[in-house]
């Protein structure tokens, strides 16, 4: 076991450098250079130069790839070039906020998917089971924007159920005031296909071996369901929220700027805007670094729960 | 199929009725899949439609004055501002600066004195018009060619670049498993939007066909897992032995032996990715990376809707929304009865 | 395993209930609500170039002079001088004299010590724009300008260290309290420099204390100070208790509503609002609904939205009216123009629309006289601009309301000018250029929404005479870049009045600012040696005619077709009083009040 920890944290340096490699290329290629937009309305060629110089854009690829490397190593990526503020204070603000809303999302998404997905599993092939499947895979055909739009809308601005945008200073505040709607909007929208995904998961453990042993002793159904299926299943579940998990932190981006929300994906819109290369960099092998980490967690946690998985 | 037609089929080829034939059997039974499938065919006619130029050739006409509801609610009696007036020179003041072109100019506006008055526009369009007058339903028609058609050649390129990597990783391993597998964990470790929004800035010529690089060369890695797999998994069977065994070649063997008995999947996945880059296509749009100026997609109008819809303009957000939904749902519908109809163990 | 999920269930359900319980705590008196639509980038006067980021400057720092609240056109009028500069020596020196015993705000850095502002702070905070550590985008108000200055900068590149404690004749402080500029030529402008929102005073020990971090820890002499601050989420301002104290006293203008706001504001002490709280909001459908839901006081960011509250002819909509709700609107001091770049060649391709041959120009005045214009107010600014004639916008000095474009909105006319020059449609219904050589426009602009409307517009006009148009899409650093370097064939562009003179505005065609800021890289003889004879006036009837002259220059040769200001529609909550929107201070905060809810 801890071998085998060991060698995938040994190849985690192969993809982190290929993350890194990647990056730098692509942002160096073709990131814009940061320079003009920081020179503001009259340049010169001179205070390009000059702007160049102090950011250290003008030293040759080989060197800046250097710093770039030496910055993970320490954890170090010093300051934003847009703001001069320093991108460890950048995350360690930004990412409570983010988390408020990503976390009861997801507790509140996936709890609720699972008793929907259950219940259709149990009652496979009937109408309910059909009209359910039906009315998932047409929830999930419109796209997030309008739901956002709507639900911003209809439930904060017409009814009045919940404040249409802001962020506050405190965590009770931030967490049952203004991060109600993004968190139903967020469940909402992700309700549709957890239930289709998590429905596969239930349908694959009834289809197994014991179940039908299960069943054939005289067990009841309720308990078949709740007991072995609901258990076995409920590991790819946990794995796949938390392989969602650091997607997510930049990926909702959409939420957190209609609800000004302080968060991760917001900034990140604004670093690739501003050509924030500091910021760009740190935001890549950190979620790099943790979708690595989870995803290794999960595959321990399989192993964890079922000897037979086969670690390699 | 009719049933004449399959007994003639079965007459003419003695064996057994193969793979394809069966599951085609299965998918006709499932009523609501092959409704699916009739409303995904419409749509395909609409874009043909529209792709040959039959329909919606002429979206870009503003036929109808700026913002023109539906019909069903009746058009506003207020005409639209008057037709801008041309500004004629009227600098009282001598400046005395000479304009080259003085004579021409005079010359042309004699000939073109008395002119005919501006062509007259609607006052509603069955679906409203957008903010410069444009037919919505027509938008909607261009829109439908242009989404599906980025749907499904992303899905296409995505596919291919996954059942490739995917048969190489599977079927060789060693060196080129490991090279596919770096590759695959890189690009999922790096944040999609970044991954993005970097590849968006590399191809930067915007069109239709960037839209289709950025969606196909970020999203073929879940097919690359799931092809790789089953690899794994057929090379060591019989019949792929008794083909190495026969002196079939390893090109071979991967696309002439394995793939025919891996293709159920890889179709499934195929049909799966139009669905998720029809979509995906929205956000794109709304990121500023979505098709040119010159066409016009489902996203792209949803994108320009999101603001007319606070100024009470719903009709376009509507429309693209509503056609987005029958055919995504249409589309997954369908996409299920084919994998029920292609695995029916999962029944 | 039920049984936990039972307890989750009743748990998110007692949530759920206590959910109406948490209110909002009550917010303090005088407390104004305001948001921004872009991010801040920092509080340094020398490092932002960003609107936002200056007017919470603005609200922290002094400058020596200000302008009059109320008078229109925008008057000079001193801050924490005594006076305005004594200008002397054919305008080449500038004397200011400061009030005593105005204070900064308390800070660490000064260790409990009341701090003084002296003369020094201003030499000092002047020679920080041209440091090179410090990048300044703003360098240019200063650069090529003070007598020595210009010698510590590119000393100070070469050393790596700028010398802060040098002595240069172009800034001196004779004593503790007066401030002696010297200029290398004459400019009758520079008092507006004086005034600008960045050239407020810092205190050196701050800067110095603050180091690379200054941007999060702004200390000035302001009527405010920085309270609390999440960075492009949420910035918090109070009153600063060591602020010396203004009184609101300003004489009416010509306006109407000015005898209100003088009758009800004379003579108050200032600020009257204690508390502004700034909220970053990117999306027009939340400052909308924040705005409608009474969250925030004062929303001018509605472009977009704004057939919803207002009339066709410029007013609130009933509904609003009746809410209490107050309209101020203004046209901004910005002007909207898209250029053609004038350069023979771009990189190594010729450049279809430069040259001053009479087909050349017929090409440029085609495509001005097919751009729409008229749709550009209709729809794109949905009417909440006004159609530009002038480049100098209105509520600049130089402006003339009276001129009128001789280029005017004509398609057919256009179109007949092309086939006069010869260039002849093809069986695609596109022109070629006279040669026979296919004639591509190409039009760069950012990926964005706004854009995209622009593009639209710019093609549908480019189709109504046949001539084919390639968009290029870019992302702004890079398209600055290109700008700069004259590589651009077409692009609009807007100029945003950095002070009420016509000179910032016209000097965008001046040719020695290739490069720079003259982005078409536009270079007339004639222009130019109006431009430079204009230099040396003031405001005034000779300036103007000059202006005029050379406005219609650059429509002979078609080298900008005018796009439009906008309009600001400031929306104000029935309770804010005192309002009446600066042309070049960028926040009205320290001039207003909120009444206290009946």
């Amino acid at each position: 076991m801890l071998a085998y920890v060991i060698r995938r944290l040994w190849q985690f340096i192969p993809t982190l450098l290929g993350v890194v490699l990647l990056v730098f290329v692509l942002f160096n290629w073709v990131g814009g250079d940061p320079a003009y937009l920081l020179a503001g309305k009259i340049s010169n060629p001179e205070h390009i130069e000059n702007i160049r110089r102090q950011l250290g854009v003008d030293e040759p690829y080989y060197v800046q790839l250097g710093i770039f490397l030496k910055q993970i190593a320490t954890g170090d990526f010093g300051a934003s070039w847009a703001t001069n503020e320093k991108i460890s204070h950048i995350f360690a603000s930004r990412l409570g906020p983010s988390l408020t809303v990503l976390v009861p999302m997801l507790v509140i998404g996936t709890l609720l998917a699972m008793i929907a997905a259950l219940a259709v599993a149990f009652w496979r092939g009937s109408v309910t089971d059909r009209a359910i499947m039906i009315a998932c895979t047409v929830g999930q055909s419109i796209s997030i924007l309008v739901y956002i739009i709507v639900l911003q809308y209809v439930l904060g601005y017409q009814l009045g159920w919940f404040p249409v945008q802001g962020w506050g200073q405190d965590l009770r505040e931030n967490l049952f005031y203004y991060a109600a709607l993004p968190v139903l909007v967020g469940v909402i929208v992700s309700l549709a296909p957890d239930i289709r995904l998590y429905r596969s998961f239930f349908l694959d453990e009834i289809n197994q071996d014991y179940v039908r042993t299960a069943r054939a002793k005289g067990m009841s159904d309720t308990r078949v369901m709740t007991v072995h299926v609901l258990r076995n299943a409920a590991i790819p579940i946990v794995t796949n929220v938390m392989i969602q998990l650091p997607a997510l932190l930049a990926g909702a981006f959409l939420i957190e700027r209609f609800f000004s929300i302080p968060g991760i994906g917001r900034e990140v819109i604004l670093a690739v805007e501003r050509s924030d290369f500091p910021l760009i960099k740190a935001v890549t092998v950190y979620v790099a670094i943790a979708t690595m980490i989870i995803n290794l967690a999960a595959d321990l946690l399989y192993k964890a729960v079922d000897p037979r998985v086969q670690l390699k | 199929m009719s049933p004449a037609a399959l007994t003639l089929a079965a007459a003419h080829r003695p064996e057994s009725p193969g793979l394809w034939t069966l599951a085609w059997r299965r998918f006709l039974r499932d009523r609501l899949g092959a409704g699916c499938l009739a409303i995904v065919v419409v749509f395909v006619a609409v874009a043909l439609a529209s792709a040959a130029g039959l329909i919606a050739s002429d979206w870009s006409h503003e036929t109808a004055v700026s913002y023109a509801p539906p019909n069903f609610l009746g058009g506003s009696t207020a005409p639209d501002e008057a037709s801008p007036t041309a500004v004629r020179d009227d600098v009282s003041e001598e400046i005395d600066i000479k304009d080259p072109l003085a004579d021409e100019l005079a010359e042309i506006r004699k000939a073109l004195a008395g002119r005919s008055a501006v062509e007259t526009k609607k006052a509603t369009l069955p679906l409203g018009a957008d903010k410069w007058g444009r037919d919505v339903l027509l938008k909607l028609a261009k829109g439908t060619e242009t989404s599906l058609l980025v749907g499904l050649s992303a899905a296409l390129l995505a596919t291919f670049l996954g059942t490739l990597f995917g048969a190489q990783a599977g079927y060789f391993g060693g060196r080129i498993d490991d090279f596919f597998n770096w590759l695959y964990s890189v690009l999922t470790s790096i944040p999609y939007l970044l991954l993005i929004l970097a590849i968006a800035a590399v191809l930067n010529q915007k069109g239709t066909s960037t839209v289709v690089l950025i969606l196909g060369l970020t999203g073929w890695t879940g097919i690359f897992r799931l092809v790789r797999a089953e690899y794994l998994k057929h090379k060591v069977r019989e019949y792929v032995l008794a083909a190495g065994a026969i002196g079939a070649s390893d090109t071979r063997r991967m696309f002439a032996h394995i793939l025919p008995n891996v293709s159920h999947v890889v179709l499934v996945q195929l049909s799966l990715h139009v669905v998720l880059f029809i979509k995906s296509e929205v956000i794109l749009s709304f990121l500023g990376f979505g098709v040119g100026v010159e066409t016009v997609s489902w996203g792209s109008m949803l994108n320009e809707a999101q603001a007319e819809l606070l100024i009470g303009k719903w009709w376009q957000l509507a429309a693209a929304t509503a056609a987005m939904a029958v055919l995504v749902t249409a589309f997954s519908l369908f996409t299920d009865a084919l994998r029920d109809a292609l695995d029916p163990r999962l029944r | 395993m039920s049984k936990t999920l039972r307890r989750i269930v009743l748990g998110a359900a007692f949530i759920a209930l206590a959910l109406p319980l948490t209110c909002r705590a009550a917010a303090s008196a005088k407390t104004l609500r305001v948001t921004f639509q872009a991010a801040e980038t920092g509080f340094d006067p020398v490092k932002v170039a960003d609107y936002y980021s200056g007017s919470v400057i603005e609200a922290i720092f002094d400058p020596l002079l200000t302008y009059d609240y109320l008078a229109r056109p925008a008057k000079l009028v001193p801050n924490v001088a005594e006076a305005l500069p004594v200008i002397s020596d054919e305008g080449r020196t500038y004397t200011v004299r400061l009030r005593k015993g105005i204070r900064f705000a308390d800070d660490p850095v000064f260790k409990g010590v009341a701090r003084e502002l002296i003369a020094q702070d201003y030499a000092y905070s002047i020679r920080r724009f041209l440091d090179p550590a410090n990048r300044s985008p703003y360098a240019f108000l200063f650069e090529g300008k003070i007598a020595g200055l210009d010698e510590l900068a590119s000393a100070a590149k070469k050393t790596g260290k700028f010398d802060y404690d040098a002595p240069i004749a172009g800034l001196e402080t004779p004593d503790r309290y007066t401030l002696r500029i010297r200029l290398k030529q004459t400019d009758l402008n520079f008092s507006h420099v004086l005034a600008f929102t960045l050239a407020g005073a810092v205190a050196r020990e701050a800067i110095e204390a603050y180091g690379e971090d200054t941007g999060a820890h702004p200390v000035g002499t302001g009527a405010y100070r920085l309270k609390q601050y999440t960075r492009s989420s949420k910035i918090v301002l109070e009153a600063n208790p060591a602020y010396r104290g203004t009184v609101w006293n300003f004489a009416p203008g010509a306006d109407p509503r000015d005898q209100a706001i003088v009758g009800r504001m004379q003579g108050k002490r200032l600020p009257l609002i204690d508390r502004v709280e700034i909220s970053i909001m990117e999306e027009t459908q939340s400052r909308w609904l924040a705005f409608q839901k009474g969250q925030t006081d004062l929303e001018y960011q509605l472009w977009e939205v704004a057939p919803r509250f207002m009339t066709a002819d410029g007013g609130l909509k009933p509904e609003f009216l009746n809410r209490g709700i107050k309209l101020d609107r203004t046209v901004d001091p910005e002007i909207i123009y898209t250029y053609f770049n004038m350069q023979e060649r771009i990189g190594d391709q010729p450049n279809p629309v430069a040259g001053f041959s009479k087909e050349k120009i017929a090409l440029r005045r085609a495509i001005a006289m097919a751009y729409n214009v008229n749709d550009q107010v209709r729809v794109i600014r949905k009417g909440q601009a006004i159609r530009a004639h002038y480049p100098i916008p209105p509520g600049v000095a130089g402006h003339d309301p009276r001129y009128r474009s001789s280029i005017p909105y004509d398609p057919q006319a256009a179109s007949a000018l092309l086939e006069k020059f010869g260039y002849r449609k093809g069986p695609d219904g596109y022109r070629s250029l006279p040669d026979g050589k296919p004639l591509v426009i190409r039009y760069s602009s950012q990926p964005t929404e706004r854009d995209r409307q622009f593009d639209e517009l710019m093609k549908r006009s480019l189709d109504s005479i046949g001539i084919r148009l390639e968009i290029h899409k870019d992302r702004f650093p890079e398209l600055m870049k290109l700008e700069n370097q004259c590589r651009l064939m077409m692009r609009t562009s807007a100029w945003i009045a950095d002070y009420p003179d016509g000179d910032n505005f016209m000097q965008l065609m001046y040719g020695p600012n290739k490069g720079q800021s003259n982005n078409a890289c536009y270079e007339s003889a004639e222009f130019d040696r109006r431009y430079e004879k204009s230099r040396l006036l003031a405001d005034g009837p000779e300036r103007n005619r000059l202006y005029k002259e050379m406005t219609r220059i650059m429509e002979v040769d078609s080298v900008w077709i005018m796009g439009d200001s906008r309009y600001r529609n400031v929306l104000l909550q029935p309770y804010v009083v005192g309002y009446k929107k600066h042309p070049v201070l960028h926040t009205e905060w320290l001039y207003i009040d909120l009444e206290p809810a009946k």
